[in-house]
């Protein structure tokens, strides 16, 4: 029943609507049922998918449309308008409430641009909600993005390798995922037994690319790895990001006899990209 | 929306500037149809003219927007029986062919979910999409589908799930 409950409230989660009360009893919840977490990590990708999806334009030619049927419509309705005000005009009902005398007629025009004064005055005051609504809703997005983390980092340490693929691909999503997430994924790289959740892990790391220690990393996992799919993609993601400091790595591997032809080969040209051997 | 209700219906030239996107935009999602969502918006904002007199201001103009563009889908996938065209990318794209590179795959995966959509039953995509695309809270929705809140809320999340089973399905990581 409270799962339930919980799954209900997740597209507003995602969508950044929920109140702060509802958004800790999930966290709350998140912490303690795995089952949940995963159908948040699920139902994100799936949310943040539909993002990814163009949103086609209407062609110009549908608003000179209905311009056109706009302004027939307005002419026929001015029309209309003035054949009504060739009739004799009657006195209006309220016109024996105003005034008769000019002295009192001033003062009562006088007192309406007082009242409207007055009015606007009021109206143009900021209300306070308004101004605490700015902060509200940074706040928000910064809670439902700790979330994502959560998320991202549970997903990695769960058994199934397609849940942890589904971590890799939620991280990879993140506006701005933070260290936690970035030594999860270094781990997953170096340290997880199934090949195509490093492979995203690797893809992922590319995001991280400017900071010093990711690249560290990234050369470090180089004659760590056994897979020579991996392999490759490091290379690749190395040469991609200039990194010079990975020619050393580079150079022993294609030195190794026993390394994968395809993997020295991909060595060697990764050698000759960054600026040789010195 | 008063302005136009009270007969300044040239105000009404804003109102369509502001909205006729988004509602360009949920009508294809309905029908994937550039030509038939460009009329639909047209017969909306027709009928706010001529209608205008029934606008209760209590109701927000998007919310009442909606409701007069629910009907005229209706009326006319009535008469069509409701079926939706695949959109022309996804027909294009068979799930066999799986290219590497990342941005391709980003790009399939919009497809597929496109796909996923446009294979929901007409309901439960309808109020996704008011939901996702059109930032309806659930206040209007409810407004518009003449139902509360609280079946808003269990219908977005059943439809964001179904669309979930769906897209998963046809990427292959469920059977």
């Amino acid at each position: 029943m409270m799962c339930e409950r919980i799954r209900e409230q997740i597209p507003e989660v995602l969508a950044g609507r929920l109140d702060a009360a509802s958004r800790e009893k999930l966290i709350d919840h998140l912490e303690t049922c795995s089952a949940c977490r995963a159908e948040v990590a699920e139902l994100g990708v799936v949310w943040r998918g539909l993002e990814t999806m163009a949103e086609p334009e209407p062609s110009p030619a549908m608003r000179a449309r209905f311009l056109e049927t706009l302004h027939a419509y307005q002419e026929g309705f001015q029309e209309a308008q003035r054949k009504l005000t060739y009739q004799a005009p009657k006195p209006a009902w309220w016109a024996g409430f105003l005034p008769a005398r000019p002295v009192w007629q001033a003062a009562f025009a006088a007192a309406l641009i007082l009242a409207g004064g007055l009015g606007g005055r009021y109206l143009l005051t900021p209300h306070p909600t308004e101004q605490a609504a700015n902060p509200e809703i940074s706040q928000l997005r910064s809670q439902v993005e700790n979330l994502r983390q959560l998320v991202a980092l549970s997903l990695l340490q769960e058994q199934s390798p397609a849940s942890r693929l589904r971590g890799v691909g939620y991280s990879y999503q993140m506006s701005q995922p933070d260290q936690q997430v970035q030594q999860a994924l270094l781990h997953t790289v170096n340290h997880d037994t199934n090949v195509n959740v490093r492979l995203s892990a690797v893809d992922a790391l590319a995001k991280f690319a400017e900071n010093p220690e990711v690249r560290r990393a990234l050369v470090d996992s180089l004659p760590v790895q056994d897979s020579p799919l991996v392999q490759i993609a490091l290379i690749d993601l190395l040469v991609q990001l200039k990194e010079r400091a990975a020619t050393p790595a580079l150079l022993k591997l294609s030195q190794d006899k026993d390394t994968n032809d395809a993997v020295r080969q991909r060595a060697v040209a990764a050698i000759e990209k960054l600026g040789g051997s010195q | 929306m008063q302005e136009v209700r009270a007969g300044d219906v040239g105000k009404l030239e804003i109102l369509f500037d502001r909205h006729n996107r988004a509602l360009f935009r949920y009508f294809m999602h309905l029908t994937s149809n550039r030509a038939a969502s460009e009329d639909l918006v047209q017969e909306v904002f027709f009928r706010i003219l001529k209608y205008r007199h029934t606008y209760q201001p209590e109701t927000t103009f998007r919310a009442w927007m909606y409701q007069v563009g629910r009907n005229v889908y209706l009326d006319q996938a009535g008469r069509r029986k409701g079926e939706v065209a695949l959109p022309e990318e996804a027909a294009a794209l068979s799930s066999g062919e799986l290219p590497a590179d990342r941005q391709v795959q980003n790009k399939q995966e919009a497809v597929l979910l496109r796909r996923a959509l446009a294979a929901m039953p007409p309901e439960k995509r309808e109020v996704l999409v008011m939901s996702r695309f059109q930032d309806l809270k659930y206040e209007e929705i409810a407004s518009v589908m003449k139902c509360e809140v609280g079946t808003v809320k269990v219908r977005v999340y059943r439809a964001l799930r179904e669309l979930g089973d769906r897209f998963f399905a046809l990427g292959g990581e469920r059977a």
